[in-house]
C-alpha cells in the first residue's frame, strides 16, 4: 500500500483526538464518581439508577415517618405516666378519707385536691405536641376536653378516629390511643368520688368502695400503656429492617454506578502513557523526506 | 534517408516533454496539502517512428523513433473507492446527526441526576409522605405545595426545551436543504464548464477534483448515486464526461437532482410562506422541483425508504406525518410521552385529591390544573400542567384526610403520594384509596414511574446504539479514505525522485542538442574547405 504524509499526519491527528476524548472519560468519571453521565453510556446502569433512588428515598422518608411514630408513642407514653403518678396519688388520698378518723372537713380538703388532680389530668388529655392534641383521635385540632368538670361549658370532643402513619410498603401504623374512652373514665370516676367526699353522710366504708373504681381505672391505664409498650416494639423492629433496607439499598445503588476509584485511575494513567506515546509518535512521523537530502 | 535535423527535432521533443513533466510535478507539489486534490501525471507517448508505412517510403532500414510527446495529463484516481466512500459518508452523516439529536435530549432530560424529572416527583413523594404524617401542618402543606409547582415546572421545563431543540431540528433542516441546492447548484455549473472543456481533447483534472469534492459533501446529506454521460466531441477515451446524480430510495428506486443540462431544487412541504425550504412544524413530502418547473415529490411513507444521510435522520427527529395531528418522529414521539405521563399523573391525582377532604372539612378540588386538547392523548398537558389557582391561594385547600372533620388524619396525603406507583392496566387505573373509583388515562399500562424509567431507557438504548453505529460507520468511512489517500494523494518523495528524473532527462536531452550542435557544425564549418 501506498502511504504518503498526508495520511500519516491524519492518522495521528484522529489518534490523539481519540485518546483525548478517553482522557476525558475518565476525567468526568474520577469528577462526578458515576460511572455514567447519560443514560446512553449505559442504559441499563441509568434505568437501574433511577429504581435504587427511588428506593432509598422510600426507606430514608419511612425512617423520618418512623421518627414521627416515636414523637407520638413517647409523648403519650410520658402523658400516661404521669396520670399514673396522678392516680397513686388519688389512690393514697383515697385511703386516708376512707378512715372512720377522717373528719368530713378533712374530706372537703382531700376533695379539694383531687379536684386539682382532676384538672391536671385534663391538661395531660389535652396535651398538644407539635401542635396536635394527641389524645382527641383524628381531630388533632381540637382539644378532647373543653374548660374544666363542674365549669359551665365544660364539653367533651371525643373522636376516635386513628391517626396512620406509613412506616414502610402498604405497612400502616395507628399511632394513637383512644384518649376519649380513658380520660371520660378516669374523669367520671373522679366526678363520681369528689361527689362522695363532699357528702357529709358518707362513711370510711363507703369511700372505700372507691378503691375498686381506682383500681379499675389504673388497670385502663396500664392496659393503654402496654398497648404503646407494644407498638414501640414494632416500631423498633420496622426500624433495624429499614436500617438494613437502608444498607442494602445503598449498597446496590453504588455498585450500580459509582466508580472504582482505583480501577479508574489505573486506567487513567496507563491511558496517560498510551497518550504520551501518542505525542511523541506525532513527533516521530514528521521525517525528513528527500527534500532535505537533494541539493 | 532522414533529415539533417532530425535529430534536433527528437532531442528538442525530450525537452519540451521533461518540462512539460517537470511542471506538472511543480503542481502535485503546490498541491500537496489541498484537500480534494487527485496527484497528476503526465503520460509520455513515443510518436509517430519513421517512416510510416507507405507506398512511397524510403528505403532505409528499420523504422526511426521520433521521441516523445506528453499524450495527456491525467489525475490518478479510483471512482470505485469513491463510490465506496460516498456509501459510508451517507451512513456517518445519518448516524452522527441522530446520535447528536439523541444526546441534545439526555442533555435536557438529565437523568439519572439530582435535578432531573423523577427527582421532583420523588421530591414530591416525600412532601406527601410528611403531609400524611403532619397533616394539620401548614408548613408539610407549604411544602407539598411548592414541590407541587417543582412537578409541573420540571414538565413544563422539559417540554418547552424539548420544542426548543425540535424547532431548532427545523432550521438545521432548512441550513442543510439550502446547503444541498447549493452543492447541487455548483456541481451543475462544474458538468457545464467540464462539457465545454473535455471536447477539445483535454481533461479538466482540477474541475474534475472540485466536482469530487462537492459529490462527496452531498452525500453526507443524502444517499446519491452518480452516473456518468459521455461529453462528446474530440473526448478522450479516459475523460470522466458529466455526472448526473439521483437520490437513492433503499428499493434502489431513483429521482435525478442533476441531469447533464441542470438541476433540481430540493424543497419540503408544509413550510413557512416564501421559505420553502424551512419546515412547519412537520415534513409531509420532500418536493424536488427541476428546472421546468415539473416537481417529483417524495412523501412521507416513502422517508423510511430514503437510504440514509443527514437530513433524513433530521427529519425523523423533527417529525413526519400526513397532517399536524399525526406526526410520528423522535421527539414528536417524545413530548407526546411526556403528555401522556403529565395528564396520566395529573387526572389519577386530582380524582384521588377531589376523595379527599381539606382543613374546612370540605371534599378536595383539583389539585393541577391543565389546558388539555384531547383527553385520549393529553395533548398540551405537558406545556400547560400547573398547580391550580385555588391551592395555590389557600394551603387548607389540600385534601390530606380521608374523612371529614379528622385534621389529624393523613390517609388521603398517603393515597396521594401512591399515585406515580398506581397499576395501570389497559389505561383504566383504580384509585389507591380503595374506593373502587377508576380513571381512565392515556397510558395503557405499567405506573407513571415505570413509564417515565421506560422513557429515560429507550433514549438510553437509541442513544448507544446510534453512536456504536456512528463510530461503525466513521471508522469504515475513515479507512475508505485512506485506501482513496493511498491511491491519490501526494508524495513528497515520490514527487521529489520524479523531479530529479526529468531534470535529468531534460539535461540529457539538452545535452543531445549540443553533441547534434557539433555534428552539424563539423558538416557546416569544417568541410569542403581542402586546399585553402
Amino acid at each position: 500500500m501506498r502511504v504518503t504524509q498526508f495520511m500519516l499526519a491524519n492518522n495521528m491527528l484522529r489518534n490523539l483526538s481519540n485518546s483525548y476524548e478517553r482522557l476525558g472519560k475518565y476525567q468526568e468519571q474520577l469528577a462526578t464518581g458515576k460511572k455514567i453521565s447519560r443514560p446512553s453510556d449505559d442504559p441499563v446502569v441509568a434505568m437501574k439508577g433511577i429504581a435504587y433512588r427511588e428506593d432509598l428515598a422510600r426507606v430514608k422518608q419511612y425512617q423520618r415517618n418512623i421518627g414521627e411514630v416515636h414523637n407520638w408513642i413517647d409523648s403519650a407514653d410520658d402523658a400516661l405516666d404521669k396520670v399514673g403518678l396522678a392516680l397513686q396519688r388519688i389512690q393514697e388520698l383515697v385511703v386516708q378519707a376512707s378512715t372512720d378518723t377522717a373528719t368530713p372537713e378533712d374530706r372537703k380538703k382531700i376533695a379539694d385536691e383531687i379536684d386539682q388532680i382532676q384538672k391536671h389530668i385534663v391538661d395531660v388529655a389535652n396535651t398538644r405536641v407539635g401542635g396536635k392534641y394527641i389524645f382527641n383521635g383524628a381531630d388533632t385540632k381540637n382539644p378532647l376536653f373543653i374548660g374544666y368538670p363542674g365549669e359551665t361549658g365544660f364539653a367533651v370532643n371525643g373522636n376516635q378516629g386513628d391517626v396512620e402513619i406509613e412506616v414502610f410498603d402498604g405497612i400502616k401504623l395507628d399511632v394513637n390511643i383512644d384518649g376519649k374512652t380513658l380520660f371520660t373514665g378516669i374523669i367520671g370516676m373522679l366526678d363520681n368520688l369528689k361527689a362522695a367526699l363532699n357528702d357529709p353522710n358518707s362513711t370510711g366504708s363507703t369511700i372505700d368502695g372507691y378503691l375498686s373504681q381506682v383500681e379499675a381505672q389504673q388497670d385502663a391505664l396500664l392496659s393503654a400503656r402496654s398497648e404503646l409498650g407494644a407498638k414501640q416494639n414494632r416500631v423498633e423492629m420496622m426500624e433495624n429492617r429499614l436500617s438494613t433496607q437502608e444498607e442494602i439499598a445503598t449498597k446496590l445503588m453504588s455498585n450500580n454506578e459509582d466508580i472504582d476509584y482505583e480501577k479508574t485511575i489505573t486506567d487513567l494513567i496507563s491511558q496517560e502513557s498510551v497518550h504520551r506515546a501518542a505525542l511523541s509518535v506525532g513527533a516521530r512521523i514528521i521525517q525528513p523526506t528527500l527534500v532535505d537530502f537533494l541539493r | 534517408m532522414l533529415s539533417t535535423f532530425h535529430g534536433l527535432e527528437v532531442a528538442k521533443r525530450g525537452i519540451f516533454t521533461q518540462q512539460s513533466a517537470l511542471y506538472v510535478t511543480a503542481h502535485n507539489i503546490a498541491n500537496a496539502n489541498t484537500p480534494g486534490y487527485s496527484r497528476q501525471r503526465v503520460n509520455f507517448v513515443e510518436t509517430e517512428p519513421f517512416p510510416p508505412a507507405s507506398m512511397n517510403r524510403p528505403q532505409i532500414p528499420g523504422q526511426m523513433g521520433t521521441g516523445v510527446e506528453a499524450g495527456s495529463i491525467q489525475r490518478i484516481r479510483d471512482s470505485f473507492l469513491d463510490y465506496q466512500y460516498r456509501n459510508e459518508a451517507s451512513k456517518l452523516g445519518y448516524w452522527s446527526t441522530r446520535s447528536e439529536a439523541i444526546a441534545k435530549m439526555e442533555d435536557i432530560m438529565n437523568e439519572p441526576s439530582e435535578f432531573g424529572l423523577s427527582q421532583a416527583m420523588t421530591q414530591f413523594w416525600e412532601a406527601l409522605q410528611d403531609l400524611s404524617t403532619n397533616p394539620e401542618n401548614e408548613g408539610a402543606r407549604a411544602v407539598v405545595r411548592q414541590r407541587g409547582v417543582a412537578v409541573a415546572e420540571s414538565f413544563n421545563y422539559l417540554y418547552s426545551s424539548l420544542s426548543q431543540i425540535r424547532d431548532d431540528l427545523g432550521q438545521e433542516i432548512k441550513t442543510g436543504l439550502l446547503e444541498v441546492n447549493s452543492i447541487l447548484k455548483q456541481i451543475s455549473e462544474l458538468n457545464e464548464q467540464i462539457k465545454a472543456v473535455e471536447p477539445n481533447g483535454y481533461l479538466p483534472n482540477d474541475l474534475y477534483d472540485k466536482r469530487d469534492a462537492l459529490v462527496d459533501e452531498l452525500s453526507k446529506y443524502f444517499q446519491v448515486k452518480v452516473e456518468t454521460v459521455p461529453s462528446g466531441g474530440n473526448a478522450l477515451d479516459i475523460a470522466e464526461g458529466i455526472y448526473e446524480i439521483s437520490l437513492v430510495n433503499q428499493d434502489g428506486s431513483t429521482v435525478k437532482i442533476v441531469t447533464k443540462d441542470s438541476y433540481s431544487k430540493l424543497s419540503v412541504s408544509p413550510s413557512i410562506s416564501g421559505d420553502p425550504t424551512n419546515p412547519d412544524g412537520y415534513i409531509s413530502e420532500i418536493r424536488i422541483e427541476d428546472v421546468l418547473g415539473n416537481i417529483t415529490t417524495i412523501s412521507y411513507n416513502k422517508f423510511d425508504s430514503l437510504a440514509s444521510g443527514r437530513i433524513k435522520s433530521l427529519i425523523e427527529a423533527y417529525g413526519y406525518g400526513s397532517d399536524p395531528d399525526n406526526v410520528k418522529g423522535y421527539y414528536p414521539d417524545m413530548l407526546a410521552d411526556l403528555d401522556k405521563m403529565a395528564y396520566s399523573f395529573a387526572t389519577m391525582f386530582n380524582a384521588q385529591h377531589r376523595e379527599g377532604y381539606d382543613l374546612n372539612n370540605s371534599n378536595g378540588v383539583d389539585f393541577f390544573e391543565m389546558n388539555v386538547s384531547d383527553n385520549t392523548t393529553g395533548k398540551g398537558a405537558a406545556a400547560s400542567i400547573k398547580v391550580s389557582d385555588v391551592i395555590m391561594s389557600d394551603l387548607g385547600k389540600i385534601a390530606a384526610s380521608s374523612k371529614s372533620g379528622e385534621s389529624g388524619n393523613g390517609n388521603n396525603a398517603l393515597y396521594l403520594s401512591m399515585i406515580k406507583d398506581v397499576q395501570i392496566t389497559n389505561g383504566s387505573a383504580t384509585l389507591p384509596s380503595g374506593s373502587g373509583t377508576t380513571v381512565s388515562v392515556p397510558i395503557t399500562g405499567g405506573t407513571v414511574q415505570t413509564f417515565y424509567q421506560g422513557l429515560i431507557g429507550k433514549i438510553g438504548v437509541d442513544g448507544q446504539q446510534a453512536e456504536r453505529m456512528k463510530t461503525n460507520a466513521e471508522t469504515l468511512a475513515t479507512s475508505v479514505d485512506n485506501n482513496r489517500q493511498s491511491v491519490s494523494s501526494v508524495s513528497l518523495d515520490e514527487e521529489m525522485t520524479n523531479m530529479i528524473k526529468f531534470q535529468h532527462a531534460y539535461n540529457a536531452a539538452a545535452r543531445m542538442i549540443t553533441a547534434i550542435d557539433e555534428i552539424l557544425d563539423k558538416i557546416i564549418n569544417d568541410m569542403g574547405i581542402v586546399g585553402r
